[in-house]
């Protein structure tokens, strides 16, 4: 058995403060306590990544309308097997374009490959947005958008492969935490 | 009585010298290992501690079967939104079966899905009938699997949005982040 001493008692003739602990169930309990968070541990870490729709808002007949400047989007094409596209638009006028070899980095796991990732994409973005992308500053409230166009056979996975890798590029971000970054694109899909 | 020197008692009472020695440790080293307690439980804390603190109270994400996610490393925490899965041409929202994609993978053109999108449109009517005065985050998370086409993917898309969930969100792997 083992004690617990937690001090007093001892010359006033009063009850011993000491205690003991039967170290048998104590031992049973802390057996019981690391099976069950064992079994209900998770192993796997689901997570996800975000894409934004760009859908208007309701109408504001109150509000009154103001002309806003169209700003520089990237738009990634993902339709050649061989080469991505990278083009920034700022409206219908095309900026700069730029073509990028589709080389493809596979994610294995166990024996088998579970995925693929374009580090090489991922750096170029990361470059031209260095360049041309219009909100870098930490205060700054907005982010830089960018397109994604494919085809309609494209599996997912080589989707979320490019998603992946314009999400790559971070930029601080005034959040209140010092030292914080975020995404510096905001992805969307071109429907089409 | 005479008065004995504690010792082993057990298995002294076999007759034969060689079996009662080979059981009985026959001067040979102990085939039985002390073991500290207070290393034990300390180890037995340290454990207790370390899985408590990586416990999840919150439950899993409910994964549907036979759905393999895509890896991605640039990604974020889960949040508490309905879950669209795309399972096996069956569309579920939260385990509720929502229609299907044969017609879009036959015609191989992006649609709006109309039973998925009456069903998160009464979703979205209902969170909003529960929380008046409050903002809709229009959140929603697709859980796809990583071999369904494009164009399906598109749609489900396209329909969450219309129904008024433009904030989308893909369930992957979180895979551990690469340096470079």
């Amino acid at each position: 058995m083992a004690g617990v001493d937690v001090g007093g008692g001892g010359k006033s003739g009063k009850k011993s403060l000491d205690s003991e602990i039967n170290m048998v169930p104590f031992i049973d309990l802390l057996m019981v306590t690391i099976s069950f968070l064992l079994i209900t541990a998770v192993w796997s870490h689901m997570s996800r990544i975000n894409a934004n729709a760009q859908v208007p808002g309701p109408p504001r007949p109150d509000e009154e309308m103001t002309q806003v400047e169209p700003e520089p989007q990237l738009h990634v094409e993902m339709r050649d097997p061989n080469n991505f596209k990278l083009i920034w638009k700022t409206g219908s006028t095309v900026v700069s374009d730029k073509s990028v070899p589709r080389k493809a980095e596979e994610i294995r796991a166990g024996s088998g490959v579970v995925g693929v990732k374009y580090p090489d994409l991922a750096v170029e973005i990361e470059e031209q947005w260095k360049t041309t992308g219009k909100h870098r500053d930490a205060s700054d409230k907005k982010f830089d958008q960018a397109v994604l166009h494919t085809d309609n056979e494209t599996k997912f996975s080589d989707i979320v492969a490019v998603i992946d890798a314009i999400y790559r590029t971070h930029r601080p971000f005034n959040s209140g935490k010092p030292g914080d970054s975020v995404p510096a694109f905001n992805v969307t899909f071109a429907v089409n | 009585m005479a008065i004995h020197q504690p010792g082993r008692r057990l298995l002294h009472g076999i007759s034969l010298k060689f079996v009662s020695d080979h059981v009985t440790g026959g001067g040979k080293r102990s085939t039985n290992a002390g073991l500290s307690l207070t290393s034990m439980i300390d180890f037995l804390i340290v454990v207790v501690v370390f899985l408590l603190m990586t416990f999840n109270s919150s439950g899993e994400t409910p994964l549907a079967k036979n759905v393999r996610l895509p890896k991605a490393e640039n990604s974020i925490d889960m949040v508490d939104a309905p879950l669209v899965g795309v399972v096996g041409g069956q569309i579920l929202v939260d385990g509720a079966s929502s229609g299907n994609t044969r017609d879009i993978e036959e015609s191989k053109q992006v649609k709006r899905i109309e039973e998925l999108f009456n069903i998160l449109k009464a979703k979205r009517e209902l969170w909003k009938q529960t929380r008046p005065g409050k903002d809709f985050p229009g959140v929603v998370v697709l859980q796809i699997d990583r071999d369904v086409p494009a164009v399906v993917v598109k749609s489900v898309f396209q329909t969450s949005a219309f129904a008024g969930y433009p904030n989308v969100s893909f369930m992957v792997d979180g895979a551990s982040k690469t340096k470079g």
